[in-house]
């Protein structure tokens, strides 16, 4: 995930000077797409019939004053994963079946306990940050530094998932805007506000005494990257292949999926 | 002799009236359903050319008994159902038709080696219900939920949820973006090349 993040990193700084300039144009911009989607939703519920609102959902939007950046970070973004991506985590999947690649995963996934920890702390649930400090503990011994989800396997304790971008969201914050960043892809200020915040809580960095944009961090975010996406080769392709307009079905896709996991964590 | 003509006649009624189909819950309907369209996948009878032909005809027996397309293309539409034309409409149906046809049976070919465990259904309003299904996947479970509406002929579904997103609100808002310059025919057009490409 941290590796997700550098592009950011760079291009805040490369572009850190100029976000005074684009600064009063996002809040133009956010507060007109505020009130058109505000007309078109009252609208909506003055005419639709009682059949078509009942129980069906009147759909999250987001406002995307920068679409014309977002459209063509997303054409990048396209290419590289059907370039560069795919092919890599198909060898990659090849080369390592399901059951090792699954410990790869259960690895990676132990790393983020202490985020998890804490996020569930600031949300409040502290059984699931209690559940998640047991998981953490018995995974890192006796699951092997985390290969094995003994916590799962040999007691039945289940992932309380929390993180950043769902704590921020449950206190309130709203997306902000759309904004699609090269290699990661969607997000939202919120969002990569998030993602910092977690990159922070990570203990990769602090394990290795190394800062994180050093080779070996750089490869092992790379790895993690790679071995997670060698489960989930197609779900791209069949999003792109059921949609009108594969930019705006992406978007609504990450609107809808971010909704769910901030309320998923009310339960 | 009365008493006993009636009690022999309840008898009967008891025994060959299908109460099990009109008591179906919008879980066992949706059930029996998504397991129809998978096994018509997984049968390895059905192979090759001939078999391909068959199965494709079999899914769509199965999915157009799971679904109900008027009632997705209205709620996928809203308000703006009201500005077709009713010819329009109904070419809209058609269409819609075959492009969630090739979406879902996409998805769902995606995890017919997994398992789909049936969880239970809640209730979203007076006549629709949330049927919660999970699929054990080696990337993570993932959450399937079928939205269904309860109709003359029982339950159908008019809306699936896949980890949050709804099918019909991502259509929704890509049907929004066309509709918002253009009138209804644009998007008939748009959607006669989407499907016509398949």
């Amino acid at each position: 995930m941290l590796l997700s993040l550098i592009p950011v990193l760079i291009l805040a700084i490369l572009f850190g000077n100029n976000s005074y300039l684009y600064g009063d144009t996002v809040h133009e911009a956010l507060k007109e797409n505020r009130t058109e989607l505000e007309g078109e939703d009252k609208n909506i519920y003055a005419e639709v019939t009682e059949e078509e609102t009942e129980g069906a959902d009147r759909g999250a939007t987001i406002p995307d004053p920068f679409e014309g950046w977002n459209r063509a970070i997303f054409q990048i973004n396209d290419r590289f994963y059907f370039w560069v991506l795919k092919p890599v985590a198909r060898g990659y999947g090849f080369l390592l079946n399901e059951d090792i690649r699954g410990l790869f995963s259960n690895f990676y996934s132990n790393l983020k306990g202490p985020l998890r920890i804490v996020n569930n702390l600031l949300q409040g649930r502290f059984s699931a940050a209690g559940i998640e400090f047991s998981r953490f503990l018995i995974n890192s011994t006796v699951g092997v530094a985390g290969f094995r989800d003994c916590a799962k396997e040999c007691f039945s304790i289940k992932e309380r998932f929390a993180d950043f971008r769902q704590t921020l969201g449950r206190y309130g914050l709203g997306f902000g805007f759309y904004i699609v960043w090269p290699f990661i892809g969607p997000s939202s200020p919120r969002d990569t506000l998030g993602m910092i915040g977690d990159g922070l809580l990570m203990p990769q960095g602090y394990l290795l005494e190394k800062s994180f944009l050093t080779p070996e961090m750089i490869s092992l975010f790379a790895h993690e990257w790679v071995n997670n996406l060698s489960f989930h080769i197609g779900d791209y392709e069949t999003l792109k292949k059921a949609a009108i307009d594969p930019y705006i079905a992406m978007r609504d896709a990450y609107v809808q999926y971010r909704k769910e996991v901030i309320e998923r964590g009310r339960d | 002799m009365k008493v006993k003509v009636t009690v022999i006649g309840m008898f009967l009624i008891a025994v060959f009236f299908p109460f099990h189909l009109f008591g179906a819950t919008a879980l066992e309907m949706v059930k029996a359903n998504v397991i129809d369209v998978l096994s018509v996948l997984k049968d390895p009878k059905l192979q090759g050319e001939e078999g391909k032909k068959t199965k494709m005809q079999r899914i769509e027996v199965a999915a157009d008994r799971l679904f109900d397309y008027v009632e997705l293309s209205r709620r996928t539409l809203g308000v703006s159902w009201n500005k077709f034309s009713p010819e329009q409409r109904k070419e809209f149906v058609a269409l819609y038709r075959l492009l969630l046809k090739d979406t879902y049976i996409e998805k769902i070919m995606a995890y017919r080696n997994e398992e789909i465990n049936f969880l239970k259904e809640i209730p979203l309003s007076e006549s629709t219900v949330e049927v919660q299904t999970s699929v054990t996947a080696k990337g993570g479970p993932a959450a399937i939920y079928y939205r269904a509406i309860k109709k003359e002929e029982g339950w159908k579904v008019y809306d699936v949820v896949i980890e949050g997103v709804s099918l019909i609100n991502n259509y929704r808002t890509q049907f929004r973006e066309i509709l918002g310059n253009n009138p209804p025919e644009t998007l008939l057009e748009t959607l006669r090349k989407k499907v016509g490409k398949k």
